[in-house]
This record gives C-alpha cells, sequence and structure tokens, in this order.
C-alpha cells in the first residue's frame, strides 16, 4: 500500500466520522490542552505502511487495535459504572433510586451468594451468606420490591449472576411485563459466564455440558425476544484476581469466549446474529503499560478470530467491547488510603485502553463492602480522569509509542500461542475439567506470593514502608438479621401463593431439562407462578446433576 | 517414619475466592507439614468431619465473603461437641480487626488479616504443634541444681562455706563426663560445683572458652524417656537423644542451647526410691 492509499483511506475514515457528528456531536468542539495547543481527533504515524493497517489502523475499524469506535471518549466518556447491592431488595431498591435521581442511568447489581449458587435463603447452606456480598433475592417478590418505581425501558441493568443467569433475568423480563415494559425494550447485561466460574470465581452449580446448554438457551431466547440485551460477559477479571498473569487473562478469557462461540454455532444459531450480543470483562492492575497494551491486543485477536475463522460479516460481532474493573487483590489492607492511588493509575489505564466501562473500586475493600465515603471517591476518580487529565480528548493517545506497541505485539503473540495450547486440548471445557487453567493461574499466583515475601515484588505500605499501630478505618456492616427476615418472608410466600402452579411449571421445567427444548420459556413460567431460585435449580440440580471442582 | 503434623485447609460457606486458601496449603506443605484442601463450599459440619476422619491438628479457614462470624464459631462449636477440640483452628481473609476479639472469644486460635506473610501460618502451626505436644507430660517439677564451672573445687568451695554460709552435702566424681561434683544444699535445690579431672571433660572445654561460671540449670522431672522423645518429635534440638548415668544413680540428658536461647538445660531424672532429687 502506498501513502496514496493510506490518504485516501483516512479521507474516507475522515468523512465517515463526520457524517456521525452530524447527528451526535462531540463533547465539545473544539478540545485544547491548557497552552491552547489544539488537540486532533486522531493522531497517524508520517508514513503509514501495510503493516500499520493491518495490526493498527483506524478507531472504529477492523481490527480495533485502536477502540471500537472512531472518536472514543470524544464523543461520550465511558459508562461509569459501579457495582453495587448490599442486604435487603428494600435497601438496595433505595441505593438505585437515588442513584438514579442523581443522573446515573444504568444499575449495576450484586447479588448474595445463596442466589448466585441458586439457593433459597433459608437453605442450611446458606448460613451465614444472606445479604453479605450483595443482595438476597429468594423469588419474584423480591425481584419486584428490587425493581420498584424504576422505569425498566430506560434504564440499563447489569447482573453479575452466572449460573442461575436464567432465573434472573426470567425474573427481570417479568417484572418488566407487570410493569408493562416488553421483552423488546429491555437493554443489560447478564455475567452468565459459567466456565470462568470453575477456572477461578466458584460460584458453579451444574457440569459443563448443561451449563452451556443454558448459556446457548439465553442466546437463542434473547436474539429473538430480548435483542438489546449482552447475553454474556466473557469474564478475565476473576482469572485474574485468582492470580493469573496478564496474558494468562487474556488467552483464558478469549478461550472461553471460543467455547461459547462454538457452543452456539453447534446449537444452529447463526453468528451475527448472537455474536453482537457478546460482551468482556477486564481486569486492571498495576504494570501501566502492560495493561494498556492488554486492551488493544485483545481487540486485535477477537476481531481477527470473529472475521477470519468464524466468516463473520456483521462488524459488530468483530467488535470486542469491553468492561473493567480495577484489581481487588492489589489492593492492601495496610495503609488503606494508599489504594486510592492505585485504582486511579489501574482506572488510568483501562481509560488509555479503551475501555466501554468502568468500576474504580474502593480503598477498604480489602477489609469489607466499601463505605458511602469510600464508594464516592472511587466514582471521583473516575471522574477526575475523565474530565480533568485530558487523557479523552484524542483516540488511543499512546499508539505508536514504541513500547507500547511492541508490547501489544509481545501480548498477542503470547496470548496465541496460550490458545493454542488450549484448542489442542480441545478447547475450554476440556481444559476447565482437566484443570488446566486452574493449575496454570495457581503456579502463578503461588510464584507471585513467594517474590513478595522475599522482597523481590515490593507491595507499598505492605512488605516495605510499613507503618506500626495503624488506624483502623470505619467499615460497612450489614444488618446479620437479615437472614432471619429472608427466611419469614420466604415462608409467608409459600403459604400464600398457587402451590399447586408452582408444582405444575416445575414439573415442566423437569421435564424440558431432559429433552432439548430451550429452557428460558419453562423458566420464565415458574418465576412468573413465584417458584423460589432454590426450587428452580432444585429441580435442574436435580436433573443436571452438580459440578464438583477437580 | 515421623508422622508429619496434619492441617486441614477449609472454604466454610458459599464463598468461592480460594487463592489465598490454595496459597496457604501450598505454602504449608513447602513448610513441611501435610496439607488436605477440601474444596469450596463447606458447612462446617462437613469441614468438621473431614477434620476427624483425616486426622488433623489443626484447620485452617478461609472466608472472603464476610461470613466468618457465623461459620468459624460453628466450626468450633461442633468440634467441641464431637470430643475433637484438641484440634486447633485458626483463620483468614477478607476480616476486619475489629472481628478479631470476638472470634478469638469463640475458640478461633489465631486470625491471619490480609498481607501477612505465609510463613507466619507456617511458624503457628509448628509453634502450637509443640504446645500441643508438651501437654502429655506434666512440666519438671523444679529445679534440680544449677551446675557452676570452676577450675578447682578446693579454691571455690571457702567462698560458699564462709561468705555465703552454704553446707558441702558431699562430692562424687562422674567418670562418663571427666568431672569432680561438690554438691552444696540451698533451700530445695542445690549447686553444684563441677571440676574438670581432664582437658577432654566438657567443663574443661567450657572454661577454656568462657571462663569460670554458671554452666547448667537442671530440671528434675519425670518420664526422662517420653519427655526426650517428644522434644526430639518437636523439633528441638537435643545433646543426648536418649539418658545417660549423671550422680546419685539419677539418669540425665542435655538439650542443646540453641534450643533454649543459649541456655544448656539438663534434664534429672531421680530413682523413685530416692525420693525426688535425694537429699542424702
Amino acid at each position: 500500500m502506498s501513502n496514496k492509499d493510506f490518504t485516501q483511506i483516512y479521507q474516507e475514515w475522515q468523512q465517515q466520522v463526520a457524517g456521525r457528528l452530524a447527528k451526535s456531536p462531540e463533547r465539545k468542539e473544539r478540545f485544547t490542552t491548557s497552552s491552547d495547543i489544539e488537540v486532533e481527533r486522531l493522531y497517524v504515524p508520517e508514513n503509514i505502511d501495510d503493516a500499520y493497517m493491518e495490526n493498527i489502523g483506524l478507531p472504529g475499524e477492523y481490527p480495533y487495535t485502536r477502540g471500537v469506535q472512531p472518536t472514543m471518549y470524544r464523543g461520550r466518556l465511558w459508562t461509569m459504572r459501579q457495582y453495587a447491592g448490599f442486604g435487603s431488595a428494600e435497601e438496595t431498591n433505595k441505593r438505585f433510586r437515588y442513584l438514579l435521581e442523581q443522573g446515573q442511568t444504568g444499575l449495576s447489581v450484586a447479588f448474595d451468594l445463596p442466589t448466585q449458587i441458586g439457593y433459597d435463603s433459608d437453605d442450611p447452606m446458606a448460613t451465614g451468606e444472606v445479604g453479605k456480598v450483595g443482595v438476597a433475592i429468594d423469588s419474584l417478590e423480591d425481584m419486584e420490591t428490587l425493581l420498584a418505581h424504576i422505569p425498566l425501558d430506560k434504564v440499563s441493568t447489569s447482573m453479575t449472576i452466572n449460573a442461575p443467569a436464567s432465573v434472573l433475568l426470567a425474573m427481570y423480563i417479568a417484572v418488566a411485563e407487570k410493569q408493562g415494559v416488553t421483552s423488546e425494550k429491555l437493554s443489560g447485561t447478564i455475567q452468565n459466564d459459567i466456565l470462568k466460574e470453575y477456572i477461578a470465581r466458584g460460584t458453579y452449580i451444574f457440569p459443563p455440558k448443561p451449563s452451556m446448554r443454558l448459556i446457548t438457551d439465553i442466546f437463542a431466547y434473547c436474539a429473538e425476544h430480548v435483542p438489546k440485551w449482552n447475553t454474556i460477559s466473557i469474564s478475565g477479571y476473576h482469572i485474574r484476581e485468582a492470580g493469573a498473569s496478564a496474558v494468562q487473562e487474556v488467552a483464558f478469557t478469549l478461550a472461553d469466549g471460543i467455547a461459547y462461540v462454538e457452543a452456539a454455532l453447534q446449537a444452529g444459531l447463526d453468528i451475527d446474529k448472537f455474536a453482537p450480543q457478546l460482551s468482556f470483562f477486564f481486569n486492571a492492575h498495576n504494570n501501566f503499560f502492560e495493561e494498556i497494551a492488554k486492551f488493544r491486543a485483545a481487540r486485535r485477536i477477537w476481531a481477527r478470530l470473529m472475521r477470519e475463522r468464524y466468516n463473520a460479516k456483521n462488524p459488530k460481532s468483530w467488535q470486542f467491547r469491553v468492561h473493567t474493573q480495577t484489581g481487588g487483590s492489589t489492593l492492601t489492607a495496610q495503609q488503606p488510603d494508599n489504594n486510592i492511588v492505585r485504582v486511579t493509575m489501574q482506572a488510568l489505564a483501562a481509560v488509555l485502553g479503551g475501555t466501554q466501562s468502568l468500576h474504580t473500586n474502593s480503598r477498604d475493600e480489602a477489609l469489607a463492602l466499601p463505605t458511602e465515603d469510600s464508594a464516592r471517591i472511587a466514582l471521583r476518580t473516575q471522574q477526575i480522569i475523565g474530565y480533568e487529565s485530558g487523557v479523552t480528548d484524542t483516540v488511543d493517545p499512546l499508539a505508536g509509542s514504541y513500547y507500547i506497541e511492541n508490547l501489544t505485539d509481545q501480548l498477542e503473540l503470547r496470548v496465541l500461542e496460550y490458545m493454542e495450547k488450549i484448542e489442542k486440548m480441545g478447547g475450554a471445557v476440556s481444559a476447565v475439567e482437566a484443570g488446566y487453567m486452574q493449575r496454570e493461574i495457581h503456579k502463578q499466583s503461588y510464584d507471585t506470593q513467594r517474590k513478595i515475601e522475599s522482597g523481590e515484588e515490593i507491595v507499598v505500605g505492605m512488605n516495605k514502608f510499613r507503618i506500626e499501630n495503624e488506624p483502623q478505618p470505619d467499615l460497612l456492616r450489614v444488618d446479620p438479621s437479615l437472614g432471619q427476615k429472608q427466611k419469614e418472608k420466604l415462608e409467608e410466600l409459600r403459604g400464600r401463593r398457587d402451590n399447586q402452579l408452582v408444582d405444575q411449571t416445575l414439573n415442566r421445567l423437569r421435564e424440558g431439562a431432559k429433552g432439548t427444548d430451550n429452557l428460558m420459556p419453562l423458566i420464565l413460567d415458574c418465576v412468573r407462578a413465584y417458584a423460589t431460585i432454590g426450587e428452580i435449580c432444585g429441580v435442574l440440580r436435580q436433573e443436571f446433576g452438580e459440578y464438583r471442582a477437580v | 517414619m515421623e508422622r508429619k503434623i496434619r492441617v486441614l485447609v477449609a472454604k466454610p460457606g458459599l464463598d468461592g475466592h480460594d487463592r489465598g486458601a490454595l496459597v496457604v496449603a501450598q505454602a504449608l506443605r513447602d513448610g513441611g507439614l501435610e496439607v488436605v484442601y477440601t474444596g469450596l463450599r463447606q458447612t462446617p459440619a462437613q469441614i468438621v468431619n473431614a477434620a476427624i476422619q483425616e486426622d488433623v491438628e489443626f484447620i485452617g479457614l478461609s472466608c472472603l465473603s464476610g461470613a466468618h462470624n457465623e461459620l468459624f464459631p460453628e466450626v468450633v462449636r461442633l468440634l467441641k461437641e464431637k470430643g475433637a477440640d484438641d484440634i486447633i483452628v485458626f483463620g483468614g481473609g477478607v476480616i476486619p480487626q475489629e472481628d478479631i476479639p470476638f472470634l478469638e472469644s469463640q475458640g478461633i486460635k489465631k486470625i491471619f488479616t490480609p498481607g501477612t506473610p505465609t510463613q507466619e501460618a507456617v511458624d503457628f502451626v509448628y509453634q502450637h504443634a509443640k504446645g500441643k505436644a508438651m501437654t502429655f507430660t506434666k512440666p519438671p517439677k523444679q529445679i534440680a541444681h544449677i551446675g557452676i564451672a570452676v577450675k578447682s573445687i578446693d579454691a571455690a568451695l571457702p567462698f560458699y562455706y564462709e561468705q555465703l554460709g552454704l553446707q558441702l552435702l558431699g562430692t562424687e566424681v562422674v567418670e562418663s563426663e571427666q568431672v569432680k561434683v561438690a554438691f552444696l544444699g540451698i533451700g530445695e535445690t542445690r549447686f553444684e560445683l563441677l571440676e574438670p579431672l581432664s582437658p577432654e571433660s566438657p567443663i574443661a572445654k567450657f572454661i577454656e572458652k568462657r571462663g569460670e561460671g554458671i554452666h547448667h540449670i537442671a530440671l528434675d522431672v519425670d518420664n526422662i524417656d517420653e519427655r526426650l522423645a517428644n522434644l526430639k518429635a518437636n523439633g528441638v534440638q537435643l545433646i543426648n537423644e536418649t539418658p545417660k548415668d549423671g550422680a546419685h544413680g539419677a539418669r540425665i540428658a542435655f538439650l542443646h542451647p540453641k534450643a533454649a536461647g543459649g541456655v544448656l538445660f539438663e534434664l534429672c531424672q531421680y530413682p523413685a526410691d530416692n525420693g525426688g532429687q535425694g537429699h542424702e
């Protein structure tokens, strides 16, 4: 390709952007530095060659190394989406409504562990855990309370739910029905990524095969009935938290992504119908430049996979859209205010890497759930980066840095090597079943621990620059009587609902699980009849069995 | 072969974060302990059953979900209920400092907070394993004597007679140690003045290196054989692994000064018919 060709391509791109801007303008008409130097939308090298166009290219264009949108944060900042949820549905609803009144348009729901593992609050397995790490949802009634007075056609809701994702999505749809909102209008995300649960996060219920079926049932159902929903958020976040390196995070996440694509294709779905609804979830850790390069490499690898290997035609199928959360495991319990600085650097890396949405951790998360003060500082951190730093004024500002481009290439190379290894094992599902990723991550995490303990790796305030007799910060406490209240509510519901209808719908679900029908409509019926999450997952547990870790 | 100390590492409740548990388990293994890991999602009852079945001395609990105040004490309670409360329970995870006094009052021996080096957990287990072993034997009854190295008993004695007014109870030659011993009574116990009989005597070497002065403290004990075996099993460095004959028909053994911060201790068991340390 000669320079002239590139000039032409670049002009076309600029025209395209100009066309878009007519409809939705950028945040400002003119971006400048403090010295009034005009900041261009995009900086490109003087001499463009084929290699540049193939590997780096233009933002909003294949292979998306420089970002999935042409104007990135000049058009709109990333979505600041803070994950929250605590105690009862009433309390969480109050918090949500407050946040919406403050102008937030996206909600992000954290569920407690019994909900995430498909147990009712009165199950003996739920002892001590009710309402601890998120809100407790037992039945549609709790979901009605959680979403009361929230217009579901206007907000987008992200739900961190995996093994019982169908049940919670069904509850969400059922609440919308009661509000008179049809499912076509609903937008949001379910995490729904079971493979990383086996690898790193631990809230699995069923074995891989039926779990993959539940997931592809959701893909198929949503493609038809809930088209604006992100049906999965393929997550490297927890893999990284469990101790993986940046390369492992990308490699295992993309390998999982391939497994979901393969499963959906096998279930007879069309790639361009479900692939645009796939989204990703990454971590942002401390090694600043490597983290930035990680996002760029992942976008390039995914785009090529989808276009070249799976012949996807819709550009939306090629785009690696990602939510990012800063690294919880990098936070220290010692001198917790230092964590604000860590979070700032990590958030900046995610922004320079081109994330679509971001959660910044609170300084006290190595100690407990964040207090309101800490959560506010975390949000302010994003706002300062977004509104004060100027890094958002030009697209992919670090492109062309010898170091960044080299890191991007090297990460890509190493990720592909790992992915090939997994491919040879028969793909991510087989590798998970063999415990391969789990072992690789453990090796890495133990190695990191050794380095920290030997002082080879320095963690400020923890193994160096310590202070004696640190003051203890104020921490958030979850109401310990919540478990009891939730139990009483359940008992009362079981006495009041139409139990015959509940049995009928559960029996139909059982029959469906034995066969091959899409389970989403059956689960919706159970939910509408006020069957509890424990009852629904109980039926599926009996039919599918439970996963036991290797 | 010696049996290794056994530890059950367990994840109570529904929390799926096991990075910490796995790292601690491996560190304990690398530290020479035998570790059984339960895997995720164990109820306190399952953990207690596993601990009894696996015949462990310790349970290490890990919880990051905030449910520690409910789950940890329940493990201790069930251990008591099953009569297995000799098993020591420790824990870690996302646990605020202010919860630690409560957990300790419920019988959790130690809580490790985030950022603790894993070696501390290894050390904790060894220290408390020793503590457990010693509960099987009674503490020493009293100080049997204090040994004082002297170049010449004849030259040293006048101070004890004339200045302190103590009484000489007798003298004896201990062939095995190449020493002559003079006994001076003081209350329930004694001083022993030790004079080397040859340059090979340990006392001669002691004087050569450090000069005259306090040489050792002897403890009056029961069951010297069992006690030595226990000390050995617990990794305490010994000079004599089996007892040898000492003065007054006692069976004696020395511990290595490295085991006791530079103090040389001697264990003495006197013949039963001698009524303890044998005041002549």
